[in-house]
């Protein structure tokens, strides 16, 4: 921490209106395999550190893997070089919001190091995973899959804040591929990514889901295909934690929506002016964010600007009422604090905003998935995720899925396929007309957000209880 | 020798198993992200420095990366690959370490590039900036130089070596209610037309403006190059592995040998392509690229094979991915196909492309910066952005036209003539 303080400082003698400094080590295992062999392992650990200058109204950012001083006041010089040039543009004034001074350390609470356990165990499981699947009828392919993360930070700023942070993460996933009725179908289980340690994974049980999903792999291969035209849709925590991601996560990311992103991922339909107003969904939407939220992949104590993780909502009773802010936009919303959400993934990476932990509140009256169901006279019931595309707006979407059934009067009646639906963001969260109540909420999520140019990837909770949508185009895929 | 070759020597030369892989690389980017007509906090210097150990042990490979690239550093990585390797069961698909015999087949290439210095880069900038508010729109994009070296050693005695640079400016303008975008892809500016780029874009941004809302439907479309680039990497990186045809994974495998693109559709690999191949070599393990036609003649010419497949299969590795895409164009520029299309669209990027249905080889994905209505051979005016879902197999054996190869990252991709292209919806703008 010294050495970043002494960057920090060494910078305000060079009149920098604010800078930070941010050692990163990034130490992930990934584990792939194929059937029941091991397609491929990879480990990393990657340590630098990255510093960030505002001069006047240019903001500049350089790193460095070396850990002597004379390099990271290198770094320091070339991040005020780069800002200095970055002014020449400017706009207009960057206004920074306060944020009080913190000296703190943040640790998710883990029992076992998840990657301080042989990689042999994780093998043992995914390829024992493998066997069942292979098992199943039809069935041509098997594939596993684990993400082992730790994520260390150190954190310094020019107003004296000092943060230690240390995340583990564990993502596992198996996946069976059957072949059948000239048919070639996948079949996913993805227990919720989650900000844990590596008890998280011994407590899985991964066969039976293994034996499920190869047999579900074969069904869809025998499915009917789905007709096309206005139907009702019920959807699982998992395929939601997509949808929600794609539809409100996104779109109410702040930058995005000031044109930030513009050239990359775009821009946003949800403008400002709409905030407090909009009637994003039904009056039974709440979309939650939530960045304290315990075990939540973005749940990290303290952002890569500083700020403490806070939670706020996104969409309340139905109407946007908030975004995802840093300290450069706070002021725009005339907001006195950043909401703690702006992240780099790596030491090299300048932080930005990112979505954070975002769930759907639960349904408020009692409600069951069974009673969901039988409540629904015709529709169709997806579970997980398929194909997904979405306008640079997030306007125009359109969603598969990982498996789907009929519901034909107030039953589940077998499976479909080529089912996609397509519709607006807004017109799809205000056909939402029930929810299930809190005993059927799932939490989900996702590690490989990309955004940003160089894209980087950042880590958030969804979650959910499965929810009906009215009205919804679904269209045959094929 | 710098100082991290002379200990990858020292590790190579008492190296811990009969298979033990080097690969050292160095990227260096400056990349200058811009929005509202001003350089935005993504205005970046990096470099990233890296060492992948992969050690092999009795048929197993086990890999650690790092970017500690001192003498301690390195020998950590072999340790925990080796360690790695050990607790892992035997592979049946294992491969020893690539030869000298192997890698000396690799086709390198020195492309020719300079510094482009700190004045240069926001110098073009501010020069589009100027050009972009006295037009009243507004710009948002990216300027970045990635000067890059990789290394590959191993016990066997290669030792691989590759410099290079790919730069860019991506420059998207925009009016109050539409975008246009284009890039120039080079190594470094020499051949950057300020003038020209900025003004075809205002021009192409004005045009734009004040999109028509068209009903969706199948048209007559002609493709830029990035929107042929963007939908024909998705299909070839989803179906082109022969070890997935083989086993009933793709839509090529009930297509071998039957017509899935026009006869004049030929795509094929060129890895000493000095405008796009970025590697004459796989910067995993040295292994060579290689020349070889994808599709031609209308038909599957060939699969991509790792090393493990193609040995099984007693044919050529091409890699899991080659060296390049280029796909075969005329002499024709892109107005040129314009001017042959009566009545259509032209479309000048896709986003978010997604696959939708893997057996028949159908994407979904939207316009975006730009779709043009076609008059009579001429572009007239913009119109709403569409959703499509379409089979690519269809695409390409309903491409009627063919234009001017242009160079991308990677690719060589000339803009293409569409019919019965199927846009299924349309968005609010």
């Amino acid at each position: 921490m010294n050495d970043l303080s002494e960057i920090t400082n060494y910078l305000k003698g060079k009149k920098v209106r604010f800078a930070d400094a941010r050692e990163n080590l990034f130490h992930e295992r990934e584990i792939l395999t194929e059937d029941t062999r091991v397609e491929h392992i990879d480990e990393q650990h990657v340590l630098g550190t990255g510093i960030k200058v505002l001069y006047e109204n240019g903001w500049g950012y350089a790193s460095t893997s070396a850990k002597d001083l004379d390099s990271l006041r290198k770094a320091a010089d070339k991040a005020l070089a780069l800002a200095k040039h970055a002014d020449k543009s400017a706009s207009g004034k960057v206004e920074l919001a306060s944020e009080p001074k913190h000296v703190a350390k943040f640790v998710t609470k883990i029992k076992e190091d998840p990657l301080g356990v042989d990689i042999g165990d994780a093998v043992g499981v995914l390829i024992q995973a493998g066997e069942t699947i292979l098992k199943g009828k039809d069935v041509i392919k098997a594939r596993g899959y684990l993400v082992l993360r730790n994520i260390k930070k150190k954190y310094a700023n020019t107003e004296g804040s000092l943060i230690e942070t240390n995340i583990y993460t564990v993502m596992p996933e198996i996946m069976a591929i059957a072949r059948a009725n000239g048919e070639v179908k996948s079949r996913h289980y993805r227990p919720s990514p989650m900000n844990a340690g590596y008890e998280y994974f011994r407590g899985l049980d991964l066969q039976p889901e293994a034996g499920r999903i190869a047999a579900q792999a074969r069904e869809h291969c025998f499915a009917k295909a789905c007709e096309t035209g206005p139907a009702t849709l019920i959807l699982d925590p998992e395929h939601l934690s997509l949808t929600m991601h794609e539809s409100v996560g996104h779109p109410t990311e702040l930058d995005r929506v000031l044109g930030y992103e513009e050239s990359c991922a775009g821009r946003s339909f949800a403008t400002m002016d709409k905030l407090h107003k909009f009637k994003y969904g039904s009056e039974i939407v709440n979309l939650i964010a939530d960045n304290t939220l315990e075990g939540g992949l973005a749940s990290c104590g303290y952002d890569d600007e500083g700020v403490e993780c806070q939670k706020w909502h996104i969409v309340k009773d139905g109407v946007l009422c908030g975004y995802g802010v840093n300290r450069e936009l706070a002021h725009k919303m005339n907001l006195a604090r950043a909401n703690g959400t702006t992240k780099a993934a790596n030491y090299f990476d300048v932080p930005i905003t990112r979505i954070p932990n975002l769930y759907l509140a639960p349904g408020k009256k009692p409600l069951s998935f069974g009673e969901l169901i039988a409540d629904t006279e015709n529709g169709i019931y997806i579970e997980g995720q398929g194909s997904f595309s979405i306008d640079q707006m997030r306007l125009n979407m359109q969603f598969g899925g990982d498996a789907f059934w009929e519901i034909k009067n107030g039953k589940l009646a077998g499976m479909l396929k080529n089912v996609t639906y397509n519709a607006t963001s807004y017109e799809f969260w205000r056909a939402c007309d029930a929810i299930a109540d809190e005993r059927f909420f799932k939490r989900s999520g996702t590690i490989i957000c990309g955004k940003g140019d160089p894209m980087q990837l950042a880590q958030m909770t969804h979650g959910a209880s499965p929810a009906r949508f009215r009205n919804i185009m679904v269209r045959r895929s094929k | 020798m710098n100082k991290t070759d002379l200990i990858i020597e020292k590790v190579l030369k008492e190296p811990v198993t009969d298979h033990v892989v080097l690969s050292c690389s160095r990227a260096e980017a400056h990349s200058i992200r811009f929005s509202n007509n001003s350089v935005n906090r993504e205005n970046l210097h990096k470099v990233e420095e890296e060492v992948k150990a992969e050690v092999g042990y009795e048929g197993r490979t086990g890999v650690y990366k790092t970017n500690d690239l001192s003498e301690d550093g390195i020998k950590h990585a072999v340790k925990k690959a080796y360690e790695a390797a050990k607790l892992l069961p035997k592979d049946p698909e294992y491969m020893p370490p690539v030869t000298r015999e192997e890698a000396g087949a690799a086709k390198n290439f020195s492309p020719a590039f300079g510094e482009v210095s700190d004045e240069r880069k926001y110098g073009i900038l501010q020069a589009a900036f100027s050009e972009i508010k006295k037009a009243g729109l507004n710009s948002a994009g990216i300027l970045s130089t990635n000067p890059y070296t990789v290394r590959v050693c191993n016990n066997k005695g290669v030792r691989a070596s590759h410099s290079n640079c790919y730069s860019s400016f991506w420059l998207t303008a925009m009016t109050g209610n539409s975008s246009f975008k284009d890039f120039h892809i080079t190594r470094d500016f020499s051949d950057y037309d300020e003038k020209t780029f900025v003004a075809d874009i205002i021009a192409k941004t004005r045009l734009s403006k004040d999109p028509a809302p068209l009903d969706p439907g199948k048209y007559t479309v002609v493709l830029s190059p990035a929107a042929v680039e963007e939908l024909l990497m998705k299909f070839l990186w989803y179906n082109i592995d022969a070890k997935a045809i083989d086993e009933g994974r793709s839509a090529l495998s009930k297509r071998q040998g039957e017509k899935i693109a026009h006869e004049s559709v030929h795509i094929y690999s060129r890895p000493d392509h000095e405008k796009v191949s970025l590697f004459p070599f796989s910067p995993a393990d040295a292994m060579p690229y290689i020349d070889f036609d994808m599709i031609k003649d209308g038909k599957l010419a060939s699969a991509w094979y790792s090393r493990f497949y193609a040995a099984k299969k007693g044919v050529r590795a091409t890699g899991r991915g080659p060296g390049s895409v280029i796909f075969k164009g005329t002499d024709k520029p892109l107005d040129k196909l314009i001017a042959n299309v009566e009545n259509g669209l032209y479309v000048n990027s896709f986003w978010y492309v997604q696959l939708v249905d893997l057996m028949d080889g159908v994407f979904t994905g939207m316009t975006r910066d730009g779709l043009f209505r076609i008059k009579n051979g001429k572009l007239a005016g913009s119109a709403n952005n569409f959703r499509f879902n379409q089979s690519v197999f269809d695409l390409l054996k309903n491409t009627a036209e063919i234009g001017r190869e242009k160079n991308m990252t990677y690719t060589s991709i000339p803009p293409i003539t569409v019919r019965d292209f199927n846009f299924v919806s349309k968005t609010e703008f």
